[in-house]
């Protein structure tokens, strides 16, 4: 018989470990089932031929020819997923604008910024219809404002045109995000210390080189939350397209994100559509990389003294 | 004299701009909200730019036509138990990534790591292990991949921490379990983690479209952005009924927003500043 | 304790629930389904014996529900309208069939009182 060597201390450790692994593994389970197991998943999914009917066999790079080769709606969506990630600069810059408007103790700054911000928690379908319905051509308020403007003579189909329906899906997008990228740049810009300004200002720095050599690098980590939040966000808009055009006309608003969901849920062709996942993940990493190796590396976080 | 009349036109300048903004920003509530209430025929051009007869027996309809009732039910459900188990599975985890333990490291990059994973890129396997666990087409189906989120993990993790520790030995010494620790001691001092984690959880529960489109099969399980965006292909009427729809799905929204506006912006940024 | 009922998120849901209570105990009290009006001929007099007609209004299309008549003072009284929208329609075989008459309510079975009579579009 061994001696009793668990002392005291040995069995509160051993308490304490078992509490700490009982609080940690509801959060574990959830997020083991819903976000690592589906990216292991999708990656095996991508490389079989499975459907619910049939059992699963490999067949290796099959998915991936198809999608190089044969599927144009896939490099379609492909572009039209590029120019929207590519659109996000652009309203980074614009939000900067109003963030340094709104940084001050403007007399109602706060409200300007709840009404920017306003559009932000609004469900992404209820934006759409709203949208949809602004770009109508008899009853939206775009087309009418056009017309009177004199801009234009004949109302424009915005979400029935090839050339318009993407742009005008982006800028929608944009109205919505817009308050989002304006409150993290707010509060990078309140972090950034009033005395670096002092000094510059003391050494005679005009306004745009204090802008450039102090806010810009300053901002690091909160421009490249913005940009991996306008890349995922290309993810996420899979509510506004669907509600505005379903992709339509022909392919033109065709976002990855609803070619796979199509893929997936309407031709319930599972493995096609993880293949096609596991790519738009590896295009979201990518990117995510160069905009980190961009920010200049750690995530853009700035060495303070 | 000159400076300070140029700082006030600068100051004049900046109103000016900010008011162009804002009034951009909400062009688009005010024409939903003014075709909503409108009884004629929308599609009339041109487009009166005030709501001419308002009413507002469109609300009424959009309450009795569709099951807007019972929509708004389901919405309610999810995210509630989406909000429940929200706070407390992440208060768990929080409180737990405060203690020093072997594998904490490898635990903390794990969370870290699944914050790059969105939720979009594992609709296909979350569908199917909801299929395997039998949970599709039902109210803890659609709320369990909103039972944890990571960011709120965070944040309860900082707030824990911020406790001063003699307020926990203390708690210790007079014999008080783990359990009652974190119920006596932490939570009633965290109460701006908790608000944030609510609110954070609500409006990404409330607004969820892509999940309920995927595991929802019965029409009356349908959460209030399902239902929105299956009423679309109802009928083309000429009223402002689908309008007075959006008003109604969008009220909640931004009352909970005004509401907890702070909370709200200080759970987004925090996911700017690594835990 | 601080005055916990002062902030926002005690305020803000109790002043709901109260407002909520308070339209639900309305409603139960006045959805008894009544509907009263009443009819006149073209010159304004009073029609007894008309026949008045109830249309529920179904996703597009308004359906027949049900009927009455009017009394000798041209009033006619409907109590089982389950509806929140309805038309109602006037007609005696002498002097024709009245416009329709849209009637929307704030809930379903509201009690309402009329305050334009059905139009008949001829006189005796």
């Amino acid at each position: 018989m061994g001696t009793q060597n668990v002392s005291w201390w040995g069995q509160q450790r051993n308490r304490q470990l078992a509490l700490i692994v009982c609080f940690l593994l509801p959060s574990l389970v959830i997020f083991f089932l819903y976000r690592i197991l589906p990216l292991g998943w999708n990656v095996i999914l991508s490389f079989q031929s499975w459907s619910p009917l049939r059992p699963a066999e490999w067949i290796g790079f099959e998915h991936y020819v198809e999608m190089w080769e044969y599927d144009d709606v896939f490099w379609i969506a492909l572009k039209n997923t590029l120019i929207f990630i590519a659109a996000s600069p652009l309203a980074i810059a614009a939000a900067l604008g109003v963030a340094l408007l709104v940084n001050s103790d403007l007399k109602g700054a706060s409200i300007y910024r709840t009404i920017v911000f306003l559009s932000y928690p609004l469900m992404a379908i209820a934006v759409g219809i709203i949208w949809r319905w602004m770009y109508d051509e008899r009853g939206g308020i775009i087309n009418y404002a056009l017309r009177s403007a004199g801009l234009i003579d004949k109302p424009i189909g915005f979400l029935q045109d090839f050339d318009w329906a993407l742009p005008s899906v982006i800028f929608a997008e944009v109205w919505q995000i817009l308050g989002f990228y304006m409150i993290i740049l707010l509060t990078g810009l309140q972090s950034i210390p009033q005395n670096l300004y002092e000094a510059a200002r003391i050494d005679g720095a005009p306004a745009w080189a204090r802008f450039f050599r102090i806010t810009i690098p300053m901002l690091r980590p909160s421009l490249f939350l913005c940009v991996v939040v306008g890349i995922l966000n290309s993810f996420s808009s899979f509510d506004l397209v669907y509600i505005m055009t379903n992709g339509g006309p022909g392919h033109a608003t065709e976002l990855l994100i609803t070619h796979i969901y199509k893929a997936g849920f309407v031709q319930t062709k599972f493995d096609y559509a993880a293949a096609l996942t596991v790519v738009q993940f590896a295009l979201l990493v990518a990117l995510t990389f160069v905009a980190n190796k961009a920010a200049g590396g750690n995530a853009g976080a700035v060495e303070r003294d | 004299m000159a400076s300070r009349s140029k700082h006030a036109t600068l100051l004049g300048l900046r109103h000016l701009t900010l008011m162009v903004i804002a009034f951009f920003m909400l062009v688009p509530f005010y024409w939903v909200i003014k075709t909503a209430i409108t009884n004629e025929n929308i599609y009339a051009y041109p487009p009166s730019l005030l709501p001419q007869n308002p009413h507002l027996f469109n609300f009424v309809d959009v309450w009795y036509l569709i099951p807007f009732p019972r929509y708004l039910l389901n919405s309610i459900i999810v995210s509630t138990i989406a909000v429940v188990g929200n706070v407390v599975f992440n208060a768990m985890a929080g409180y737990a990534l405060t203690r020093q333990f072997a594998g904490r490291n490898l635990v903390l990059a794990l969370f870290l790591s699944c914050m790059l994973i969105p939720f979009q890129a594992t609709i296909i396997p979350a569908y199917l292990i909801t299929a395997k666990l039998s949970l599709l087409n039902t109210y803890f189906g659609l709320a369990l991949p909103m039972l944890s989120t990571i960011v709120c993990i965070f944040v309860f993790k900082a707030a824990f921490e911020a406790v001063p520790r003699s307020l926990i030995d203390a708690a210790r010494l007079d014999g008080l379990s783990e359990w009652r620790i974190i119920l006596r001691v932490l939570m009633p001092l965290s109460k701006p983690a908790i608000a944030t984690n609510v609110i954070l959880t609500f409006i990404w529960s409330w607004n969820n479209f892509l999940w309920p489109l995927l595991i929802t099969r019965d029409p009356l399980m349908q959460t209030l952005p399902l239902g929105l965006a299956r009423f679309l292909s109802y009928l083309e009427d000429t009223t402002g009924a689908l309008y007075a729809f959006a008003v109604m799905v969008l009220a909640p929204s931004i009352l909970v927003f005004l509401m907890a506006q702070k909370e709200f912006i200080r759970g987004l940024t925090s996911g700017a500043t690594k835990g | 304790m601080t005055r916990w009922w002062v902030s926002r998120w005690f305020i803000v849901p109790t002043l709901m629930l109260l407002v909520t209570l308070g339209w639900l105990v309305y409603v139960g009290r006045h959805d008894n389904g009544l509907i009263e009006g009443r009819i006149v001929d073209a010159a304004g007099q009073p029609v007894a014996g008309a026949t008045v007609r109830i249309f529920d209004r179904g996703f597009v299309t308004y359906q027949e529900r049900g009927r009455t008549h009017s009394d000798a003072d041209g009033r006619f009284r409907i109590t089982d309208n389950t509806s929140h929208s309805v038309q109602l329609e006037a007609e005696t075989p002498a002097l024709g069939r009245s416009k329709r008459m849209e009637v929307r309510l704030w809930f379903a079975a509201q009690d309402v009182r009329l305050t334009d009579p059905l139009r008949l579009p001829a006189k005796p």
